[in-house]
């Protein structure tokens, strides 16, 4: 089965970064997210946003690259919250314990309404 | 009257992952595994742990190697006991590697850089994911680390590639000290070295692994230091000596 390479697009919202992210988080997606997250991070927000309503795969490797975002963003005093992860996906970030680190938010709107 | 819409389909990489669990329940302990340490533990991440946050990424080329990554991957998940050095001991379940499954481990640890394993550690892993051609473990509390560790076969350029990444950090300060002070660290670089080498002699590859490792996060998380209280090589020391007699009383 072909891969839908990782697409990502950066977007502000007050002092909130968010980056959409469409396609498949693994492997593959390591230099895109990295570099999309550096992205945001240059613009000095309070917190980053990660939308996963595009993403419709995420395997072991992708979550090992979500805690390296998330070890970074610790490490800068920053917020790491997450929308749109769906039944699965909250799951997945329950078993990993990402769950215990991060916010997650049903949608992009609860998610700017619970962190302002 | 309309219909209600139909669930959405579920992802494609649903199948592959461990089902939610709260406390590990080991169901079957393959023979000469010791089931301590992991029973009734819960799993952590490699934010949960007491020290620095590594990411070390061991990878081998097999050129030359005609075999898919996926089978490739299915002959390393079949012989992964027999892969491991001397002195490292891996059960996986009969069944295979499957999600949810506990790896049993009997191993030892250094006490001091460049010498053997001394002291004894029984512990397990579980493994949170499992697809053709990777699989992942998490460690439970109590373990030497705290995170988990990739194990993939990727095809690159018609060359497979195997690659070990682990994302872990020392559980607790006893753990940190031993990592970095009584060659911990360079006994597990060493292990997965090893691993990567005999896999690639199985298939008539000299293989030259190359390591690259990084620090995420260098700092010690002082809140975690409590999780010395469930340092399974602690409870293994302490274990052993009661098991022997139990055993010998029995005689």
């Amino acid at each position: 089965m072909a891969t839908k390479m990782l697409e990502t697009a950066l977007r502000r919202h007050g002092d909130v970064a968010i980056l959409d992210l469409t396609g498949e988080i693994d492997g593959f997606a390591d230099e895109v997210l990295n570099a999309a997250y550096a992205a945001a991070e240059q613009t000095a927000p309070r917190a980053i946003l990660l939308n996963f309503k595009g993403v419709d795969y995420i395997n072991s490797t992708g979550i090992a690259l979500i805690v390296g975002l998330l070890a970074q963003a610790r490490r800068a005093g920053r917020k790491l919250l997450t929308c749109h992860l769906g039944p699965h996906y909250t799951e997945i970030f329950q078993i990993t314990r990402l769950a215990d680190f991060m916010s997650l938010y049903p949608d992009e709107a609860s998610a700017l309404a619970q962190d302002s | 009257m309309s219909n209600p819409l139909p669930p959405a389909p579920a992802p494609r990489d649903a199948a592959f992952w461990a089902r939610p669990m709260t406390k590990i329940t080991v169901e079957a302990v393959p023979a000469g595994a010791v089931n301590l340490n992991v029973d009734g533990h819960t799993i952590v991440s490699p934010l949960q742990g007491f020290g620095a946050l590594w990411q070390k990424t061991y990878r081998v080329r097999l050129p030359g190697v005609t075999t898919s990554a996926a089978d490739v991957m299915r002959v390393w998940k079949e012989n992964f006991p027999k892969f491991q050095p001397p002195g490292n001991h891996f059960y996986p379940p009969s069944t295979g590697i499957d999600p949810g499954r506990v790896i049993f481990i009997d191993s030892t640890l250094p006490i001091f850089p460049g010498l053997p394993g001394l002291i004894p550690i029984a512990a397990g892993v579980v493994v949170i994911y499992e697809d053709d051609e990777c699989f992942t473990v998490m460690t439970p509390d109590g373990f030497p680390e705290s995170g988990w560790n990739t194990f993939s076969v990727t095809d690159e350029a018609g060359v497979p590639v195997a690659q070990v990444q682990s994302l872990a950090r020392a559980a607790d300060p006893v753990y940190e000290f031993g990592m970095y002070l009584m060659g911990g660290a360079e006994m597990q670089e060493k292990t997965w070295q090893h691993v990567l080498t005999a896999l690639a002699a199985y298939f008539g590859v000299a293989g030259q692994v190359q390591m690259h490792k990084v620090c995420l996060d260098p700092r010690w998380q002082w809140r975690e230091a409590r999780n010395l209280w469930r340092n399974a090589a602690l409870r293994t020391f302490f274990y052993l000596p009661v098991a022997l007699a139990r055993k010998a009383l029995r005689r």
